[in-house]
């Protein structure tokens, strides 16, 4: 763990140079007005400050949506072979913001705990994350702020936080972000602590939309409406398109499938995203639909942000604030709007 | 035994019949672990009895209907093939237009005024409602789009063959749209179908800078209500929203309501 300073320019070098040895992902612009983890090439445009967050968080770059977990093959002696699919190549993603790295850090202990996803941490065990600190707002949806992912940082190798003259703070916070600044020319900094309270201090307030309570207030009320006609409210307009499951950076609900080769003798097991505001995905065997109506789905989703996996895990709201579901929503629906709604609610049981 | 297969079409391009051709790949393979008896756009044989019927086309005329009805008590399975026969597609247009007028536009005016008093004319007025094939008969699955999706087609046979249901989950266009990076068609500030179109498409037109038309029909959970206000809050006129929704729907309740 050390503290360095350096220029901008001297940064966006320093990515340049990984990315001529690695795969290293940052957001590019394209479309109308949006933003994704693309890979770094020659002409790639690099800029830190100004980016609304990625249409897909790059956490995803880490559970692609169609994925090969093994393939399999019956030989004619009986026996099957099964080989499993695992991708561990090395790839740096950077101009992480500290609502992804929380994002990812809540994907690390989910996809950690019970049965390891060995899929999923071949690819996070050879990655590296450089982290970027926002010191405004970047998108008027944002709640970063409100459920306490602003100021994460762990999970980065090195996290860089820009200063009030224009240079930047670079935190090496791993032995794997200590390799990559090998052969770096960042001037030493003694008093990195000091500086980041610095920054934080001069943060504009309130940062990003707030809630008039605190997270753990929030996790009670959630709690306390089951039956609330809130969860109504909010799916009227539902289109139960799965949008808000797919672009958010703690979901990582997936399907797997068998797909037999024509010889009806090998294929391939894959998965792929799944999402719980998709109305077929509580049926099990049998055909029993456990939430056939969107507002039980809606009720479930947030349920899971601000309430089961909170409490299973002890890591605060399982939402980070990024607004992207509200953003991309078609029919909009904000998360947002329904906390808001909740907290104000009086309690039903 | 390797089962029978045989392809038909009523009122269509036959585009999907060719989407399937275009399998060059793969179909050999294919043709080697089923047994091809008919398939106007490739062979002339024609056979009684088949496993598998894939059919394409919509239904227009009595004849059809009787064709169609006949085709059912001969196949195990009917697969509609396509979005002229699992949702009637662009034909169904002409459902909301008097037939006298579509005479007009297509063959003039002297074609109007005879068919209108020549009895061996008269039966061509009942071309005047396009349906799907479920609109006649039972459909055993849906191969949808416009055209088919080789992948989905794939699916299809190799379910048959190892005797397992096809699974063709119904999630909106925008679940791929999603898996595919896709920005919103909606934040490029134009209206779009995906929210209520049956997937599977692998949002192939938007990846390619267009917008969702909604060829493969309608979900079941559609919300229909929920997609007018979305393209009224982007300025589309009531009769615009119709037109829209009729393109490839005209068959379909969202095509007649509105």
């Amino acid at each position: 763990m050390s503290y360095h300073l350096a220029t901008q320019q001297n940064v966006i070098n320093w990515i340049r140079g990984l990315a001529s040895e690695n795969p290293v992902y940052f957001p590019e612009k394209y479309g109308h007005a949006s933003y994704r983890f693309a890979k770094v090439e020659a002409d790639s445009e690099i800029q830190f400050e100004h980016y609304t967050p990625t249409v897909l968080p790059p956490v995803k770059l880490l559970i692609p949506a169609r994925e090969e977990l093994l393939s399999f093959r019956k030989h004619s002696d009986g026996k099957t072979e099964i080989n499993p699919t695992l991708d561990e190549s090395f790839r740096v993603i950077a101009g992480v913001r500290p609502c992804d790295l929380k994002g990812i850090f809540l994907i690390d202990l989910f996809l950690k705990e019970g049965v390891a996803d060995a899929h999923y941490l071949a690819r996070r065990e050879n990655t590296a994350l450089i982290g970027w600190a926002c010191t405004a707002p970047c998108d008027s949806r944002v709640f970063c702020a409100a459920v306490d992912s602003l100021h994460h940082s762990e999970g980065a190798d090195v996290f860089i936080t820009p200063l009030k003259n224009g240079d930047v703070l670079l935190e090496i916070k791993t032995r794997l972000g200590e390799k990559l600044a090998a052969g770096t020319d960042w001037q030493p900094c003694d008093d990195g602590p000091a500086k980041k309270v610095g920054v934080v201090a001069s943060m504009q307030e309130p940062f990003g939309r707030t809630f008039p309570v605190g997270v753990q207030d929030i996790f009670k009320k959630v709690a306390k409406n089951w039956k609330s006609p809130i969860w109504d409210k909010h799916v009227e307009r539902c289109f139960s398109c799965g949008t808000c499951n797919l672009v958010c950076p703690t979901c990582y609900c997936f399907d797997v499938n068998d797909d037999m080769n024509l010889d009806v003798t090998s294929g391939n097991r894959t998965r792929t995203w799944d999402a719980c505001m998709l109305p077929h995905f509580a049926v099990v065997g049998g055909g029993h639909n456990f939430r056939p109506d969107p507002a039980a789905r809606q009720r479930h989703r947030v349920k899971r942000k601000f309430e089961y996996l909170p409490e299973k895990f002890g890591h605060g709201a399982v939402c980070v604030g990024c607004g992207r579901c509200g953003r991309q929503c078609t029919a909009k629906i904000d998360i947002y709007d329904i906390i808001l709604d909740l907290i104000n609610e009086g309690e039903r049981s | 035994m390797k089962p029978k297969v045989a392809f038909f079409d009523f009122a269509s391009c036959e585009g999907c019949q060719l989407a399937i051709l275009n399998c060059e790949d793969i179909l050999l393979d294919i043709l080697n672990l089923v047994n091809l008896v008919e398939f106007r756009e490739a062979i002339s044989e024609k056979a009684p009895r088949y496993d598998i019927a894939f059919v394409e086309g919509s239904i227009h005329r009595d004849e059809d209907i009787e064709r169609l009805q006949n085709l059912r008590s001969r196949t195990t399975v009917l697969v509609a093939l396509g979005a002229c026969a699992c949702n009637g597609c662009v034909q169904a247009r002409s459902n909301f237009v008097a037939p006298a007028v579509n005479y007009e536009a297509v063959y003039g005016e002297d074609a109007r005024n005879r068919v209108q008093v020549d009895a061996d004319f008269w039966s061509l007025w009942s071309h005047t409602r396009v349906r799907p094939l479920d609109a006649v008969v039972k459909v055993d699955a849906y191969l949808r789009g416009c055209p088919v999706v080789p992948a989905e087609f794939l699916h299809l046979v190799k379910s048959m063959l190892r005797g397992t249901t096809p699974y063709f989950p119904p999630d909106a266009v925008c679940v791929e749209c999603k898996k595919n990076g896709n920005e919103c068609v909606l934040e490029r500030g134009e209206t779009c179908m995906g929210p209520i179109t049956w997937g599977g498409c692998n949002s192939i037109c938007v990846n390619n800078g267009y917008v969702c038309d909604g060829c493969r029909g309608t979900l079941p959970h559609a919300n229909i209500q929920s997609h007018i206000t979305l393209m009224r809050e982007h300025n589309i006129k009531d009769e615009d929203i119709r037109s829209r929704y009729r393109l490839f729907l005209g068959a379909e309740p969202i095509g007649r309501g509105v």
